[in-house]
């Protein structure tokens, strides 16, 4: 076996010419780059699908026309999306509805992965050991960046070889200046947010404080930016954004690129400032010390369960505060949405379609609580994940080599993981009547409610198929639930626009929900969704009753 | 007769074609300290996390205290404490926090005894798990295990990462056990460790228990160290019967006898000795007499010093 890793005649041991220097750069770029292809073909996919959707849905000036009237002026949807501007023609409708969902999509993939590629890579003590080799704090962190910023490429390139299959076909008709210089603005936002990732990687002291004050600042810009959108008056919060500055570059429709500037100044400061701080800190330590000293609390740390609720809380709190505002939003700007296209003929067909019967502020919350969903059916692969890395860590052959069964161990998590789905639902839907209550609108409180519980269904299928993937192959769990998710993303939201095969459409968890409470909900569907995901957990039990632990 | 602490009976474990453990037979008695001593890869950890309900065996089948270790894992565990040759604790939990949260969830703890021993390991239960150095976690592990007081304490290299102060902290930890009567099942490399503390030795090698019992017994089995200092050039002793190996280096012999040593006196006798010193192997050279090249069995070798001989 040694012989495989002994250096061959007149060779050097210095990874076979590979500069020791780049080691970390490359280590960084190998993972960056796995997940922003991974990404990359999401957003593609997304980009061709919605692409060929508009131009087989939408062929005559008039149909154009009427979307352009149902949702030109639509508040609700301009806060959500960003302003619809000439949304008649595929370019505007392509940088209204891509840049608003997918540099979302993009800064969260920039502040998830560099937090992990930087603070986690710390926690997890490996950095110690590159930083052992032939290099300095500073070096490893710009080479580190540096990775990022292959990964981010890897992003770019994927994504824009599918605006470029889109976009180059007559029917769309951009040239490939127009679709490459679309792709940048797309992964803008994922850029800034890489960047911020990095430096609060410096700032907090774990991968998860710095991922949380990244979230806080992503949520702060999304905020400023739908506060831009919603109101004219208000207009001008959107150069306080981020988000905004990348709205404002109107890539399809008349391009600004100086709205790119502020962007590129600021990717540029944050990530000059966190060389300067892990050039200046001791490896491991933060710039913001946290507490290591604290007097013990032991308030849940009397079982399996109570650690569980007590390490899942802060992140837990976070989160359902972050739904049920999200909620509350949509709720208080439904009745305008309502008020913008009443008397729309194409919004009541849309309505229709979709079984709806109820007034059009229902229709506007029945149809953006299916994003609502998305969001819950994340937490739920987040839960995934959070429960495989626990096993994963070795954390916890610390409980299972005491009186702790796993049957009951994988039970309890995934009860409490169900209860958060459900809260977040439930809150979400009083949010939202709470919001709507203060505009008149007319909508009933237990309607909401029932409309906020019928979109945890998904959340609970996508945790019983981690569970049955928990007991069957571990270490594929997250990755499995993930590209589900994706999929389910993906055909809901382009295979309902082109008319594709019900058994695909099928295939999505999200298909299977209806927009309440544009219409009552189906609670049918709801316990089968329900039972499969109580199937799936039954049987990942049973299954991991029978597998050997795992740590990493 | 009493319900032994530990019992396996053809305990096997395969990892796709790699066989980590085959036909394990062993029998820990209540009250016993087994020490289990053999090399990375030689089925020490996977023994243990069989005994634990960690990994299914791929045949046979083990007990504790007559609990089946599959069936019975829960119960079998409110009887044991583990302590893991690698801490892995939660980081956002001070050590006060862990070792209450681990006694909970263990269902017993001895409260005084736990701050006898945080004084013992000399740790500071308010810093953040985070914060400890790799030795202070697993002080953490060592003192909820102990602390519980459990029946059969199964420790696996529990002292990597401890300074040698610590070291002794842990060895009058495990006297302390012994005189309660509980049962130790310790895997470790620190010889000196398992020389001081166990009772009994069994030794793995390649997956496969290859020697057990007390170190008299393994003695006697081994050779005898034997040092020979001559007056004047030394006699050919190799082949007198029992040497086993001869090694010259001047006036000196070494030599390396197994069985009785009459013959070899005989052979001495008239030789111009000046010195001779006898004595049984330390735990270190029934060890490597385990494991050096060619495996346990014994060869005549008769070398040089200086020749490239030796072990």
């Amino acid at each position: 076996m040694t012989g495989l890793l002994a250096p061959g005649p007149g060779r050097d041991l210095s990874l076979a010419g590979r500069a020791p220097g780049l080691v970390i750069a490359r280590l960084v770029f190998l993972r960056a780059a796995r997940s922003g292809a991974a990404w990359g073909l999401v957003f593609g996919l997304f980009i061709i699908l919605q692409t060929l959707g508009y131009t087989s849905a939408y062929k005559t000036p008039a149909s154009r026309a009427g979307l352009e009237r149902a949702y030109g002026n639509n508040a609700g949807l301009n806060a959500l999306l960003g302003q619809a501007r000439d949304i008649g023609t595929i370019a505007g409708w392509a940088s209204w509805r891509f840049v608003g969902i997918l540099g979302v999509l993009g800064a969260l993939w920039g502040l998830l992965t560099s937090t992990r590629l930087l603070r986690g890579e710390e926690d997890a003590g490996r950095y110690d050991l590159l930083l052992a080799g032939q290099t300095t704090r500073r070096r490893a962190a710009a080479q580190a960046v540096a990775g990022l910023g292959a990964g981010l490429l890897a992003l770019f390139i994927v994504t824009a070889a599918g605006t470029i299959v889109a976009g180059l076909p007559a029917s769309a008709g951009f040239t490939i200046g127009q679709c490459l210089y679309f792709s940048v603005t797309l992964v803008a936002s994922a850029a800034v947010f890489l960047a911020i990732g990095a430096l609060a990687s410096q700032l907090a002291s774990t991968r998860r404080a710095a991922a949380a004050v990244t979230g806080a600042i992503f949520a702060i810009a999304f905020a400023l930016r739908m506060a831009a959108d919603s109101d004219q008056h208000l207009h001008w919060l959107v150069w306080l954004s981020p988000l905004g500055w990348v709205e404002e570059s109107r890539p399809l429709t008349s391009p600004d690129p100086a709205a790119l500037l502020p962007v590129l100044l600021l990717a540029a400061i944050v990530i000059a400032m966190t060389l300067r701080l892990a050039g200046s800190r001791d490896l491991g330590a933060a710039a913001i010390r946290g507490r290591d000293v604290s007097r013990p609390h032991l308030t849940l740390l009397g079982s399996a369960a109570g650690l569980a609720v007590r390490l899942m809380r802060p992140a837990a709190i976070v989160w359902l505060l972050t739904t049920a505002g999200f909620a509350l939003l949509l709720g208080s700007i439904a009745q305008s949405s309502a008020a913008d296209v009443t008397g729309s003929r194409e919004i009541q067909q849309a309505i229709s379609r979709l079984g709806g019967h109820g007034s059009v502020a229902a229709a506007y919350l029945g149809l953006t609580f299916l994003t609502l969903s998305s969001l819950i059916a994340l937490a739920a692969a987040g839960q995934v994940g959070a429960i495989r890395a626990e096993e994963a860590s070795g954390h916890l052959e610390n409980l299972l080599v005491r009186p702790v069964s796993r049957t009951s161990w994988l039970a309890g998590r995934l009860a409490l993981s169900a209860v958060l789905l459900i809260t977040a639902g439930v809150a979400a839907g009083l949010a939202a009547w709470a919001g709507a209550a203060g505009q008149h609108s007319g909508l009933r409180l237990g309607s909401l409610a029932a409309a906020g519980l019928n979109t945890v269904p998904p959340g609970l299928f996508l945790l019983g198929l981690g569970a049955l993937m928990l007991g069957a192959w571990p270490r594929r769990a997250s990755a499995a639930v993930y590209g589900y998710l994706a999929w389910s993303f993906l055909t809901e939201f382009a295979g309902g626009i082109i008319h594709t095969s019900h058994w695909l459409l099928d295939t999505s968890v999200f298909f299977q929900l209806v927009p309440a409470p544009a219409t009552s909900p189906d609670w049918q569907s709801a316990a089968i969704l329900t039972g499969l995901g109580l199937f799936g957990s039954v049987l990942g039990a049973i299954l991991l009753a029978r597998r050997d632990e795992h740590a990493a | 007769m009493s319900v032994p602490a530990i019992r396996a009976e053809g305990l096997s474990k395969r990892y796709g074609s790699a066989a980590a453990l085959t036909g394990l037979d062993l029998e820990v008695a209540e009250g016993e300290i087994l020490g289990c001593l053999g090399p990375n890869g030689a089925g020490k950890t996977t023994t243990i996390r069989l005994l634990l309900g960690l990994a299914r065996p791929t045949a046979g089948r083990a007990e504790i205290f007559g609990l089946d270790c599959q069936r019975q894992a829960v119960e079998a565990h409110r009887r044991l404490s583990f302590v893991p040759g690698e801490a892995s604790l939660w980081p956002s939990l001070t050590g006060a926090e862990t070792l209450h949260l681990l006694g909970r969830v263990q269902g017993r703890v001895d409260a005084a005894y736990r701050g006898e021993l945080i004084d013992r390991f000399a740790l500071d239960p308010s810093k953040k798990v985070r914060a400890y150095s790799k030795g202070n976690r697993q002080k953490v592990l060592l003192i909820a295990a102990l602390s519980a007081r459990p029946d059969l304490l199964v420790l696996d290299e529990p002292t990597s990462g401890l300074d040698p102060l610590m070291e002794q902290a842990f060895r009058r930890s495990v006297q302390e056990a012994r005189e309660a009567g509980q049962t130790v099942f310790l895997s470790s490399h620190i010889l000196s460790e398992v020389e001081a503390l166990c009772d009994r030795v069994a030794i793995l090698r390649q997956g496969r228990l290859v020697e057990i019992g007390t170190l008299a017994e393994m003695r006697h089995l081994s050779a005898l160290s034997v040092d020979v200092t001559f007056g004047g050039a030394p006699p050919d002793l190799a082949g007198v019967p029992g040497v086993t190996r001869a090694v010259t280096d001047g006036p000196h012999v070494h030599l390396e006898v197994h069985g009785s040593v009459g013959p070899l006196l005989q052979a001495l006798a008239g030789t111009g000795v000046r010195e001779l010193i006898s004595r049984e192997p330390s735990l270190e050279e029934l060890f490597l007499a385990h494991y050096g090249p060619g495996g346990a069995a014994p060869e005549l070798t008769a070398t040089r010093a200086g020749a490239g001989a030796g072990r």
